[in-house]
């Protein structure tokens, strides 16, 4: 009847703290959902890789292959040194192709949903899906695979 | 690779992805003939998809708290047994934006306390620490039995450390948390009491800003405590750059919690009680139905609906909830400020003004016995008007009979619907009472008359009966005049 959300109170209220402190700084309005999600997503991803970069995760980054990141991801941590090689990939990818780019600041760094995102973008639910899929496997191959 | 290779790599793989992969490479070949380039470009995306495992699957804004947190802020636990001042730490009872909180024992006062180790970066900065402690000064002004008591602000070894009252019991998300509905009285009593300490607090001039599940706390007797009193506004009025760092290491504190937030907050326009009144109405509202009243999947799609989406209204999840509870929260939730209360003393005067008429069930069940006696007359009237026909055995007789049995299907069948939709269907029942007024009221009328005129029928043969039989008539008429109206407004209050 009712959904449970376990652990949701400590969720992503840090970030989306500072999100919204950079989106009230910035002062943009934001003209719908669609577009305050946009940019929220944007902040958002630009925080956390900021951040990473701030530890100096990229210096113990070396590849998806020797992590395997895979299966480790769920570690904090591997996760958190991946975030900058992950970030450039992103503009490399945005320039090909923007809304594959989106599709990913969407998903992976504000947490949207299939249906929520495909919302935010426009597109129908099967659309996005298939085009996360080739989004995540361009990536995949540019973090597995880096100076290809 | 140019961007027509591209697009057809996109369509060929998102194509492909439909496909067995066991037939994947025939039928790239067979989409792109003409292109080497494509169709390897295709396959090695193909091959990096089904590798890819989890890879991004999972969204890095859920683990964004681990992410964050470890950012040189050095906290670590204390011990139990450390003792800080007159305070020995007993365990560690949570973790808050502003720092860890423990159970201590105040070793000069002989009592228990709930002692919060403010963060370094809290801290670090004198004006911070300035506004800090006018903020404690002030919250420590709240006496309340439904606030919890700021004790003390104390400076030991540099570190700051809040000393207030220490509530044992359980918070309202961990109620929310359960997946029970509270009842009807548990709803009232937890409304009235937690406006009552807002108000108390918004008399004083000051606001909570971060009121949420997490912060009321239930006793043991079954009393709401708010905790945190003030302290969010603690960076609200520092400006400049050093505040977005210190906010992204103080999560729920500096500005409230995403999902509480009211439209304004979310917009980083100034807060004041109102902003209040509205996290409240959120609060309220989860509290009653078990959901945020802007469910959504993440809480930027959620923030995003607190700005341009209405709540499902109330009684659709909680029917059987008192519609005054539903108005109160219902303006609690305006997105514009000035349409909310102006302050939770409002709040408190709308609900108990509101309380007289709130729904009971013994309240409904003087108005669906009454139905149900009225039908019974209906009944006595139609075997009335059946042995006055017997009696007389003229045509009036039979058609009164008639008449009257028509009539009393009619309006039975309206009363038993009422009946069937107040069990069944609360949420229409307003609706329904409103379209079928007017016929049960004519229809009532028209049966008291024919009955008072079978009376008439029936007196020159027996004088009792005839009697008898007007006088129900005048009962069936005043049930329909007097008591419906007296039945219908203690059930449903207007």
């Amino acid at each position: 009847m009712r959904r449970e959300r376990p652990g949701q109170t400590l969720q992503p209220t840090a970030l989306v703290h500072e999100v919204y402190l950079r989106l009230a700084d910035a002062g943009t309005p934001w003209k719908d959902e669609r577009h305050f999600v946009g940019i929220a997503a944007r902040s958002m991803r630009q925080i956390l890789v900021e951040r990473a970069r701030a530890r100096g995760a990229q210096k113990r980054w070396a590849g998806l292959d020797r992590v395997s990141l895979t299966e480790s991801l769920v570690h904090a941590a591997a996760e958190d040194a991946m975030l900058p090689a992950l970030d450039e990939a992103l503009d490399r990818l945005e320039k090909i192709d923007p809304e594959q780019a989106k599709i990913i600041e969407l998903r992976y760094f504000a947490g949207l949903g299939i249906e929520e995102a495909a919302a935010a973008l426009g597109m129908s639910p099967a659309t996005l899906k298939r085009r996360w899929s080739l989004a995540r496997a361009w990536l995949f191959r540019e973090l597995s695979e880096p100076g290809r | 690779m140019n961007a027509e290779q591209r697009r057809r790599v996109r369509e060929i793989f998102e194509s492909a992805l439909d496909r067995d992969p066991a037939v994947r490479a025939a039928w790239v070949d067979a989409s792109a003939p003409d292109d080497a380039e494509v169709r390897r470009e295709v396959m090695s995306l193909l091959d990096h998809h089904s590798r890819a495992g989890s890879f991004l699957i999972d969204a890095v804004a859920a683990r964004a708290p681990e992410l964050l947190v470890d950012d040189g802020t050095d906290e670590t636990a204390l011990a139990a047994g450390t003792v800080i001042g007159s305070y020995a730490i007993v365990r560690e009872i949570g973790r808050g934006g502003m720092g860890r909180v423990y159970l201590a024992s105040d070793r000069k006062l002989g009592r228990q306390v709930a002692l919060k180790v403010l963060t370094p970066v809290l801290t670090r900065d004198s004006g911070q620490r300035e506004r800090l402690r006018r903020e404690a000064r002030a919250a420590a002004a709240l006496t309340h039995p439904g606030i919890c008591t700021v004790y003390a602000l104390e400076e030991i070894g540099g570190d700051l450390f809040m000393a207030s009252e220490f509530v044992d019991g359980k918070t309202l998300r961990a109620e929310i948390a359960v997946g029970r509905f509270p009842s009807v009285p548990m709803i009232m009593a937890t409304a009235r009491e937690l406006a009552d300490a807002l108000a108390s607090a918004h008399r004083k001039g000051i606001t909570h800003r971060d009121l949420k599940p997490e912060n009321v706390m239930r006793t043991a007797d079954g009393r709401v405590k708010v905790l945190d009193f003030g302290l969010a506004r603690v960076d609200a009025e520092s400006s400049g750059a050093g505040s977005t760092l210190a906010a992204a290491t103080l999560p729920g504190v500096l500005l409230g919690t995403p999902a509480y937030m009211a439209p304004e907050q979310i917009e980083g326009r100034p807060a004041d009680a109102r902003t209040d009144v509205f996290a409240y109405g959120v609060l309220m509202y989860e509290f009653i139905s078990g959901e945020h009243p802007f469910e959504a999947a993440s809480s930027l799609a959620r923030a995003a609906r607190v700005l341009d989406s209405q709540a499902r209204p109330l009684d659709e999840r909680r029917p059987d909830l008192p519609a005054a509870i539903g108005g109160v929260i219902d303006r609690c939730l305006r997105k514009t400020p000035s349409e909310r209360y102006s302050t939770a003393a409002e709040i408190v005067a709308d609900l108990d003004r509101d309380a007289p008429v709130r729904i009971s069930r013994r309240n409904v069940g003087w108005w669906r016995m009454h139905q149900l006696a009225v039908m019974a007359l209906y009944v006595v009237a139609a075997t009335v008007a059946w042995k006055v026909k017997e009696v007389r055995g003229d045509a009036i007789a039979l058609w009164l009979f008639v008449t009257l049995c028509l009539l009393a299907a009619f309006v039975g069948i309206i009363r038993g619907h009422l009946v069937f939709t107040e069990r069944m269907n609360r949420r229409r029942l307003s609706g329904e009472r409103k379209r079928t007024d007017r016929a049960k009221f004519v229809g009532d009328l028209l049966i008291a008359a024919a009955v008072v005129v079978d009376g008439l029928a029936l007196a020159p043969i027996t004088a009792l009966g005839g009697s008898l039989t007007m006088a129900l008539g005048i009962a069936i008429a005043l049930a329909a005049v007097l008591m419906e109206p007296a039945t219908t407004d203690a059930a449903f209050g207007n």
